[in-house]
C-alpha cells in the first residue's frame, strides 16, 4: 500500500522536511547519469480540515492529511513524469521515467523544437508565510461557531428553505529540489468560508452563494462580518425570489468588482497563459506590444498580494513570483509564463507556473488578476449616460474559448438600468463576448480596484484563484 | 499497469484499520480504500508534449456512534490510530440522527465490463502509439486540423469496502479516456472543438469523436449572418452540448433529500407529470460496462437499475442510507431508504448521493438527424455550450454561450453563427415538446455520474440571442 515519510525533524510545518535530501540528490543525479539535461523533485503536503452545516446542525466534518510527489525529468529534449503518494518508491522510477521522456522525445517532428528551459536564479532557501493565527490550531468548536453566525443571519426568513455553510481551510508545504541545485521550501494557508442559501415562494425557488477566504489562517474568517455576509446572502435570494428574467440582447454592462474580476481572468487571463498561446490556442497569439484594449484598461496578475485567495510565494518551479503588467493602458505587455514557455518565446520567466497538488506537474496560471481602478468615482457616475442597461453583481463562475477568444460568465444576480436609475431586479443574467472586442468597448472604471471573493479555476488541474478590479462599465455586452 | 497483489494490499490495510476501529470499541465503521495507477499522455500544438504515470491511494474510515457519524482520511495505515480519534471526535460533536446506522450486509450480484485486462496489459508505447494514430487521423481528415491540446490516458483502479456489518467487497476497475481540442487557423479565422470518449474498455485507436472534433471545427467556419435579434426558438441540441446542461441539472433534482427539503424544482410533484409524457428517466446502476456502474453503492448497499421518471411522471428519487435516515428522523418524510445511491469520488470523503449511468429515454423512440430537422424546421442546432457549470440547479435556469452553432431553415442547414447566447429554463423545455435523436451516446465522469443520452430537440422554452 501507498505510503508517506514523516518530516526527518518531525514538524511537519515550518521548517520540516518530508523528502529525504540525499536520496532525492542521488536520484536526480541518477536521472542526469541516464541522459536527463533537468530534473525535479516537488513534494507537496497538504494538511486540511473541511467542515459542513445544513439548517444549523453541523452535516459533515472531514481533517486529513495528503501527500504527493512528482519527479518531472526533461530528456532528448521531452517530458517524462511521474506521480505517486508513495513517496519511498520514487527513486525506483527514475529509469523508466527518463525511458518515457525519451520515448516522447524520439516521436518529435523534425519541425518542432525541442523543450528548453530559461535560465532562472537557482536558490537554497526557505520562504514561510506565517498566518497571524495558524488555522490547525482551530479546533471544530471554533469553525462551528463561525459556521452557525453566518449560518444563523442568512436563515431569518420564513422563504428561506435552507441554508448550507461550509468552511475550508488548508496548510500547504511544498519542497522543491532540481538537478540545478534549486533545492527550497515554502508554505502558506488559505481559509474559506461559505453559504448556500436556498429560497422559496410557491413554485419559485432560487438559490445564491457567498464566499469569503484568503491567503492565511483564522484571522482571514475573523477579518469578515459574517452576519453581513449572511444577511446579505439573506436579501439577494428573496430579492431573487421577486426578479425578472433579464432582457437579451446587445445592451450596456456595469459589473461589479467580483464580475469584473471574472470577467478579466476568463476574457483575458486564460487567453494570456503562454502554453495555450504556444500551442496555438489563444487569440492573442502574436498579439504582444500590440494595443487590445481601451487605453483606460490595465490588468495585472499579482500572487504576491497577501490575502487574495491566489497568493503563492514561490512558483511551483521554485522561482519567487511577483506582479505581472499583462495589459499596460490598453497594450498587452506579458504573457503569463513558466519556464519552458519563457524560452519557446524568448522571454523573461516571470513564475506563472502552478499545480494542484503534489500529484499534477505545474502549467501555466494566474494567481490574483485583477483591473485597475479608473477615474470614476462610483456606481452611480458609471450608470448616470445608461438610459437601457444592465448592472450585475456576483459571480456564478465562466468559461472561455481561448482559441476563438469567446468567453461566458454568469452573475448570481442583476438589475435593470433605466435612465441611469437602478430599477428592477433580475435573475439568470449571463453575458457573452469576444476577447479582443469587448477589451475596446471598458469604457468605465471606478477608481477603488481591490480583489473580490475567492475563487477556483479549472484548466484540467483546479487551482484557487483571486479576481477582482473596480466596478467597470462595458459600452456594449450580449447580456442574455 | 496494477500490481498483482493490489488489492490483498488494500485489503489487508482494511482489515488492520478496521480491527484497530474493533479494538478502540467503535460500535461502528466502515473503511474504504482506492488505489490507482494510470498512463498519460498530454498533446500540445499537434504533438505529444508529456508523458507520465503514477498512482496514488488511500483510506476513508467513517464511524457511527447512536446515529452521530464521523469520517477521516490517510495515506499511512500507520496513521490509523490518529484518523480514527479524530474520526471520533467529530462523531462525538455531530447530531444524533434516530435511526441511522451503517448499512448491512447484503448479496450483491457483480456488474460485468468493468475491468478490461486489455487496459491492464497496456503500457506507456501503446499510448504513445494511439497518440500518434490520432494525430494522423486529424491531418488526414484536414490537413488544416490541429489537436491544440487534449490527451489520453488509461488507468486501473483497486478499491475495497469493509464495514463492521459483514460488508467485505472489493474490485478493480479500469479506465481508458481520450480528449482532443482540434483547432483549424488559416484564412484569418480560427475554429475549434473538443471532443472526448471513455470508458471502462478499451477504446478504438481512432475513436469517433476524433472526426467529430475535426468536422466541427470545419462546419463552424465562415460563420453567415443572422437575424439578430433575441428570439425563441426550437433549438436540436447535440448529446455533446446537452449532456453537460442536463448533468447540472437533473441529477440534483432528483436526489431524494433536496426533493423534501424544498431545494428542487420537482419538490412537492412526486407522482405528477413533470417531463412530456413520452419521457422517462432511468439510473442504472447495475449497466454492463457502465462508466459509473458498481455492483455496491459507495456504502456497500446493492445497486440497482431505478425508473425515475415513467412517461412523464416523477416516481422516484435517488437516497443514500444517511440521507434517509435524516429526513425520515427530521420530520420531512414518513419512509425512506438507500436505493444504493451512494456515490464517492475518492477517500477523502463520506459517500454522498449521486446518479451511476442516466438515461432518458422516450416512448417514442429516436429519430434520424434529419427527420429532427425537417420536424424543427426553422432553429438551431447547439453542439456546445461554454458556461454549463454555471446553470441553476435549484431552479433549472440557465444562460449559456455557444460558439459552436448552425442555423437551420426550413429544415435544412444554412451555416454557422458565429456566436450566441442560449438560455432558458431546461425542465420547463423538458416538458414540452421533445424529440429524442436515435444515436445515445455517454458523457460525464465515472464517479459523479454519466449521461446516456441521443440528441434533444427541444422546441419550445429556449432563446436564442446571437451575437
Amino acid at each position: 500500500m501507498v505510503m508517506s515519510a514523516s518530516p526527518t525533524d518531525g514538524h511537519p510545518a515550518g521548517t520540516g522536511r518530508y523528502l529525504q535530501q540525499s536520496k532525492i540528490q542521488a536520484a536526480l543525479g541518477h536521472a542526469q547519469d541516464l541522459g536527463a539535461s533537468y530534473a525535479e523533485v516537488r513534494l507537496m503536503a497538504i494538511t486540511d480540515s473541511s467542515v459542513a452545516i445544513r439548517d444549523g446542525k453541523l452535516e459533515r466534518a472531514i481533517p486529513g492529511q495528503e501527500i504527493g510527489v512528482t519527479m518531472r525529468i526533461l530528456a532528448d529534449g521531452a517530458w517524462g513524469v511521474h506521480s505517486t503518494t508513495d513517496l519511498q518508491s520514487l527513486p525506483g522510477q527514475v529509469e523508466s521515467t527518463v525511458r518515457l521522456a525519451k520515448a516522447v522525445a524520439a516521436r518529435r517532428a523534425s519541425k518542432d523544437r525541442p523543450v528548453a528551459l530559461a535560465e532562472v536564479p537557482i536558490l537554497e532557501n526557505e520562504v514561510h508565510w506565517k498566518p497571524k493565527k495558524d488555522v490547525r490550531n482551530t479546533d471544530l468548536d471554533t469553525k462551528l461557531h463561525h459556521l452557525m453566525t453566518l449560518h444563523d443571519s442568512a436563515a431569518e426568513d420564513e422563504r428561506i428553505v435552507s441554508v448550507t455553510c461550509g468552511w475550508h481551510d488548508e496548510h500547504l508545504h511544498t519542497e522543491l529540489m532540481t538537478s540545478e541545485g534549486m533545492n527550497r521550501v515554502w508554505s502558506f494557508q488559505r481559509s474559506l468560508i461559505n453559504a448556500t442559501v436556498t429560497g422559496r415562494d410557491g413554485g419559485d425557488v432560487v438559490s445564491y452563494r457567498t464566499r469569503h477566504g484568503g491567503e492565511g489562517g483564522l484571522e482571514v474568517i475573523e477579518d469578515c462580518d459574517l452576519g453581513e455576509l449572511g444577511r446579505n446572502a439573506q436579501v439577494a435570494t428573496l430579492r431573487l425570489l421577486k426578479a425578472e428574467r433579464a432582457p437579451s440582447g446587445k445592451l450596456p454592462l456595469v459589473a461589479d468588482r467580483d464580475l469584473t474580476g471574472v470577467y478579466i481572468h476568463e476574457a483575458l487571463g486564460h487567453p494570456c497563459e503562454a502554453d495555450l498561446v504556444a500551442a496555438g490556442d489563444s487569440c492573442l497569439d502574436g498579439k504582444l506590444g500590440q494595443t487590445i484594449g481601451n487605453s483606460i484598461v490595465t490588468v495585472v496578475d499579482d500572487p504576491t498580494i497577501r490575502g487574495g485567495y491566489g497568493a503563492h510565494p514561490i512558483d511551483d518551479e521554485g522561482l519567487d513570483t511577483r506582479e505581472k503588467c499583462l495589459i499596460k493602458n490598453g497594450v498587452l505587455t506579458e504573457y503569463l509564463n513558466h519556464r519552458e514557455t519563457a524560452h519557446h518565446f524568448g522571454i523573461a520567466p516571470n513564475a506563472g507556473a502552478r499545480a494542484q497538488d503534489g500529484l499534477h506537474h505545474p502549467l501555466v496560471r494566474m494567481s490574483n488578476t485583477m483591473i485597475q481602478g479608473g477615474t470614476h468615482n462610483d456606481l452611480d457616475e458609471l450608470m448616470e449616460d445608461i438610459e437601457y442597461g444592465v448592472y450585475a453583481c456576483g459571480s456564478r463562475g465562466g468559461q472561455v474559448d481561448t482559441g476563438r477568444g469567446s468567453f461566458q460568465f454568469a452573475a448570481q444576480e442583476a438589475w435593470l438600468i433605466e435612465n441611469g436609475e437602478l430599477t428592477k431586479p433580475l435573475k439568470d443574467v449571463s453575458v457573452s463576448g469576444l476577447t479582443l472586442q469587448i477589451l475596446n468597448d471598458v469604457d468605465g472604471l471606478t477608481r477603488d480596484a481591490r480583489l473580490a471573493a475567492p475563487g477556483f479555476c479549472g484548466k484540467g488541474q483546479t487551482v484557487p484563484v483571486g479576481d477582482g478590479g473596480p466596478i467597470m462599465r462595458i459600452s456594449q455586452a450580449l447580456v442574455g | 499497469m496494477l500490481p498483482d497483489d493490489a488489492i490483498d494490499r488494500i485489503n489487508d490495510g482494511c482489515r488492520t484499520i478496521g480491527s484497530f476501529c474493533t479494538q478502540e470499541g467503535v460500535a461502528q465503521w466502515e473503511v474504504v480504500a482506492y488505489q490507482s495507477y494510470g498512463h498519460q499522455l498530454d498533446i500540445e500544438a499537434g504533438k505529444i508534449s508529456l508523458a507520465a504515470g503514477g498512482g496514488e491511494g488511500g483510506y476513508g474510515i467513517r464511524v457511527v456512534e447512536e446515529g452521530r457519524f464521523g469520517y477521516a482520511y490517510l495515506v499511512d495505515v500507520d496513521a490509523a490510530p490518529n484518523a480514527l480519534k479524530q474520526a471520533l471526535d467529530v462523531a462525538r460533536a455531530s447530531p444524533s440522527v434516530e435511526g441511522f446506522v451503517l448499512p448491512s450486509a447484503q448479496e450483491a450480484k457483480p456488474v460485468s465490463g468493468l475491468c478490461d485486462q486489455r487496459i491492464l496489459d497496456l503500457g506507456p508505447e501503446d499510448l504513445l502509439e494511439q497518440a500518434d494514430a490520432v494525430l494522423s487521423e486529424v491531418a488526414s481528415l484536414d490537413e488544416r486540423a490541429v489537436v491544440t491540446g487534449g490527451g489520453l490516458g488509461v488507468g486501473a483502479t483497486a478499491s475495497a469496502l469493509l464495514s463492521s456489518e459483514g460488508i467485505d467487497s472489493s474490485g478493480i476497475t479500469t479506465s481508458h479516456g481520450l480528449g482532443v481540442q482540434v483547432s483549424i487557423d488559416a484564412n484569418d479565422e480560427l475554429t475549434s472543438s473538443y471532443e472526448g470518449d471513455s470508458g471502462r474498455q478499451l477504446l478504438p485507436d481512432v475513436p469517433s469523436c476524433i472526426a467529430n472534433a475535426v468536422h466541427w471545427a470545419q462546419v463552424t467556419r465562415g460563420p453567415i449572418e443572422v437575424n439578430s435579434e433575441p428570439q425563441d426558438a426550437p433549438v436540436l441540441m447535440t448529446s455533446e452540448g446537452f449532456s453537460p446542461l442536463f448533468s447540472m441539472v437533473v441529477p440534483t433534482a432528483v436526489r431524494g433529500d433536496r426533493l423534501v427539503r424544498n431545494e428542487s424544482f420537482w419538490s412537492g410533484k412526486q407522482g405528477t407529470q413533470v417531463l412530456a409524457d413520452d419521457l422517462s428517466l432511468i439510473d442504472d446502476g447495475r449497466m454492463d460496462g457502465g462508466k459509473s456502474a458498481s455492483s455496491r453503492d459507495g456504502e456497500g448497499v446493492p445497486t440497482s437499475r431505478q425508473t425515475i421518471v415513467d412517461q412523464g411522471r416523477l416516481v422516484g428519487s435517488m437516497w443514500s442510507t444517511r440521507d434517509a435516515a435524516q429526513q425520515v428522523a427530521e420530520g420531512r418524510i414518513e419512509e425512506a431508504h438507500s436505493t444504493g445511491s451512494a456515490v464517492r469520488g475518492g477517500h477523502q470523503a463520506p459517500p454522498g448521493t449521486g446518479c451511476r449511468d442516466f438515461a432518458m429515454t422516450s416512448r417514442n423512440g429516436g429519430h434520424t438527424q434529419d427527420a429532427l430537422l425537417e420536424r424543427m424546421d426553422d432553429g438551431y442546432i447547439v453542439h456546445s455550450v461554454m458556461g454549463a457549470h454555471t446553470a441553476n440547479p435549484t431552479s433549472g435556469d440557465f444562460s449559456v454561450t455557444t460558439s459552436t452553432i448552425l442555423r437551420v431553415e426550413g429544415g435544412s442547414i444554412l451555416g454557422p453563427v458565429k456566436q450566441a447566447g442560449l438560455s432558458g429554463n431546461l425542465a420547463q423545455a423538458l416538458s414540452k415538446d421533445v424529440h429524442l435523436g436515435d444515436d445515445v451516446r455517454i458523457q460525464g465522469s465515472y464517479s459523479s455520474g454519466s449521461m446516456h443520452l441521443p440528441d434533444v430537440l427541444l422546441m419550445q422554452g429556449l432563446r436564442i440571442n446571437p451575437a
